[in-house]
């Protein structure tokens, strides 16, 4: 057994899985308090890595930085940028295509959701085109920190270890996603404006009857999806350094399916579910099954949709019965 | 209320009138070459190159008699080759009777999809660049070809991957030196089935296969943990099956970084799609440090007879080189002209022609006969590598499996 490809393929499924969970956050937030499942959020995050190659080209980063202190402003520059239009973006796709169906029977803003998908990715296919594009990594995606785990040998069982890369780019998107997920959970718990997100999700009536503002409630949960939708899109460009007009589709899938995983509108699940799904597919790409790592992923999907609707954690936000 | 039979056969005699009298006053009679290629999005670079072959053979070679227009397809959909796009592609050049023959397709699963189709109409196609041997060889040739078994409407001047493989085998084992192999492939129709001739004649040649797994055609992008167990096996040449869009360069960008950047990387034609300053070519996608020691390999003739006058000419009108198979769409195109210069317009007549294993015509690429199942007489490889001074493929040698003899390039 060799423990250092084990902790290579967890550092890899580690950073996949927070991209995912980012996604995934966005997807059972809007179906926890509207219970719409926002087909346009994966292409909310292939917009904010088109708003990252945007930023980047105009202020003419062509590549890697290795000067600290311009790092730290040049990433926080990027992940303030895509996480603010993008977060914008939310609120108006809500306002516009939404808000005006909130009323109508679930199906209506369901297909509603895929056209405003396809909205965004034709204004990129006109804006950009649909050829492929190199974003400049900012953070050398080739830099780390290398070791080897320990071995030992104890009778006959043998752990060898080649070296393990931790590539800081890695390091730094789990660390990261992590973090805005704590963050997030403290807001959702600890705030005025988070218990109004709980309160609307629970009974919408209720809510605006103990004065919670509905419309701003959901405007502002659309802001914060889709802000991490634009975190994700940020680290997709530092980690992959590539973008297109069609990524969204694929990573909205698996975001999707890991927030049905976890338990939609439960926010701790979709993290959870995440990282759960990048653990099947890099694993099974370990053993060999990278071809069919997709038809894995899918058919948990279907298995839980069949045997736990609910998902790992239940719904938490939407008690309703 | 039925029309009267009689007023009917009056009407169409008056049409056929009309049209005969209009045909002899107007001059040459326009006849339509049907091109369907991939030519938006990330494919741009594959299909543009060879409309342009297509378009200079028909401005070099009228046809006494005839005016032939070029009326050219897109099969690419949201950037990328399509095989139902394809097939209603052609089924459009079907119903317009003005078409006469049909350049392409580029991808073998969109040939797949169209072959039944043309050969159900009887109108003849020619592809420059499809390779993988079923479109063709053998019982799913012969599926293909359902309605007309015996009358074979689609021809290819590209040679097939069971020969593009063995010189990718070729090049991994004799020209890079390696003795293990790690193959990946894109599970379509081309790129599997161009890994497992690779397979096949890698081991033959006494190498060793340490892994061979397949990604996602469709919207993957991390190889990241396909490529941690790929690196764990320690191969000293990578093989991909597959084109730039389901994956080719991004799986090399990924391999540089995974610390994988200094072994060998190999293609076929997939992934020739230009130089690295075109867009969403492999070059392009890879990255400069992915692009050092490359190698791929086009099933097309690189030394063709008369090679310089032909990228003069082409570069007098494009303002560009040729692309890997703009020769092969001329070739195509000039197959088809001499078929209408011989034996006219009518579509059966053309394909009768044009199938006939006893017909040869001079092409850009040499002289061609077709077999039995339509493949080409030619069975030559051209090797690449990519150059960092012209940031560039570069042509490095020609191998002929017909008669087994190697041609290097001039230094």
């Amino acid at each position: 057994m060799d423990a250092g490809i084990l902790t290579q393929q967890t550092i890899n499924a580690l950073t996949i899985g927070a991209m995912y969970a980012l996604i995934a956050l966005g997807y059972t937030m809007v179906y926890g308090i509207i219970e719409l499942i926002n087909f346009a959020h994966g292409d909310v995050f292939m917009v904010g890595s088109f708003a990252t190659l945007w930023l980047l080209a105009t202020f003419g980063v062509e590549g890697t930085i290795n000067d600290p202190a311009r790092l730290v402003i040049v990433l926080i520059a990027m992940f303030a940028f895509a996480m603010v239009t993008m977060g914008l973006v939310g609120v108006v796709i809500e306002r516009f295509a939404y808000r005006p169906l909130r009323r109508a029977p679930r199906l209506a803003p369901l297909i509603t959701a895929i056209g405003v998908s396809f909205i965004l990715q034709n204004l990129i296919q006109a804006t950009y085109s649909t050829a492929d594009f190199n974003i400049p990594q900012v953070i050398d995606p080739q830099a780390g920190v290398s070791f080897t785990m320990p071995t030992f040998n104890v009778g006959g069982f043998a752990v060898t270890s080649s070296a393990v890369t931790a590539s800081w780019v890695h390091l730094f998107i789990v660390v990261l996603a992590v973090a805005m997920m704590v963050a997030l959970q403290l807001f959702v718990r600890r705030t005025r404006l988070g218990r109004a997100m709980r309160s609307t999700a629970i009974d919408r009536e209720a809510a605006q009857l103990m004065g919670v503002d509905i419309n701003t409630t959901i405007a502002l949960t659309f802001f914060i999806g889709s802000a991490l939708a634009g975190a994700a899109g940020v680290a997709w460009a530092l980690n992959y350094g590539h973008t297109k007009f069609d990524i969204g589709f694929q990573a909205g899938l698996k975001s999707f399916t890991a927030a049905v995983l976890g338990g939609i509108g439960n926010t701790t699940g979709a993290a959870i579910g995440g990282f759960l799904i990048a653990f099947v597919e890099v694993f099974s790409s370990q053993l060999g099954y990278a071809r069919w790592s997709e038809a894995i992923v899918f058919s948990i999907l279907i298995l839980v949709l069949v045997f736990k609707p609910t998902g790992i954690m239940g719904q938490q936000l939407a008690e309703r019965a | 209320m039925k029309p009267k039979p009689l007023a009917i056969v009056a009407l169409v005699a008056l049409v056929a009138s009309a049209c005969s009298s209009s045909a002899a006053t107007a001059g040459p009679k326009v006849v339509t070459l049907g091109v369907d290629l991939p030519l938006s999005g990330a494919e741009t670079p594959n299909g543009q190159p060879t409309l342009d072959g297509v378009q200079l053979a028909v401005d070099e070679n009228p046809v006494a008699g005839y005016t032939v227009k070029v009326v050219a397809k897109d099969d690419a959909l949201n950037g990328k080759h399509d095989p139902q796009t394809g097939a209603t592609n052609v089924g459009q050049l079907i119903t317009d009777s003005s078409v006469f023959a049909v350049v392409g397709p580029f991808n073998s699963n969109v040939a797949q999809a169209e072959i039944p189709k043309s050969n159900d109409a009887g109108l003849i196609q020619c592809s420059p660049a499809n390779t993988n041997p079923g479109l063709t060889k053998g019982a799913a040739g012969l599926a293909l070809r359902g309605s007309h078994p015996d009358k074979i409407a689609y021809v290819r001047v590209a040679t097939t991957d069971d020969i593009q493989g063995q010189a990718g085998a070729d090049i991994a084992y004799n020209v890079a030196g390696a003795k293990t192999a790690y193959i990946v492939d894109d599970t379509e129709t081309y790129g599997k089935g161009l890994a497992d001739q690779f397979e096949t004649t890698f081991t033959k040649l006494g190498g060793t296969v340490v892994g061979h797994d397949g990604v996602g055609a469709s919207g993957q992008a991390d190889y990241t943990a396909l490529l941690t167990a790929a690196k764990a096996k320690n191969p000293a040449f990578v093989y991909f099956g597959g084109v730039t869009a389901t994956g080719g360069g991004l799986l090399r960008k990924q391999m540089v970084q995974a610390g994988m950047g200094s072994i060998p990387f190999g293609g076929g034609d997939g992934i020739s799609d230009g130089s690295a300053a075109t867009a969403s070519s492999f070059l392009n996608v890879a990255g400069a440090d992915g692009d050092a020691n490359t190698y791929m390999t086009v099933a097309a003739v690189h030394d063709i007879p008369d090679a310089a006058k032909f990228a003069a000419s082409y570069k007098a009108k494009y303002g560009s080189e040729p692309g890997a198979y703009s020769a092969s769409g001329y070739a195509c195109a000039q197959i088809f002209l001499q078929a209408l210069a011989a034996k006219g317009s009518d579509r059966e007549a053309v394909r009768a022609y044009v199938t006939n294993t006893s017909s040869t015509f001079t092409t850009v690429l040499g002289n061609i006969t077709f077999d039995a199942n339509g493949d080409t007489s030619q069975h030559v490889i051209s090797d690449y590598k990519f150059d960092p001074t012209t940031k560039d493929w570069k042509y490095f040698e020609q191998k002929d499996f017909t008669s087994g003899v190697t041609t290097t390039a001039a230094p």
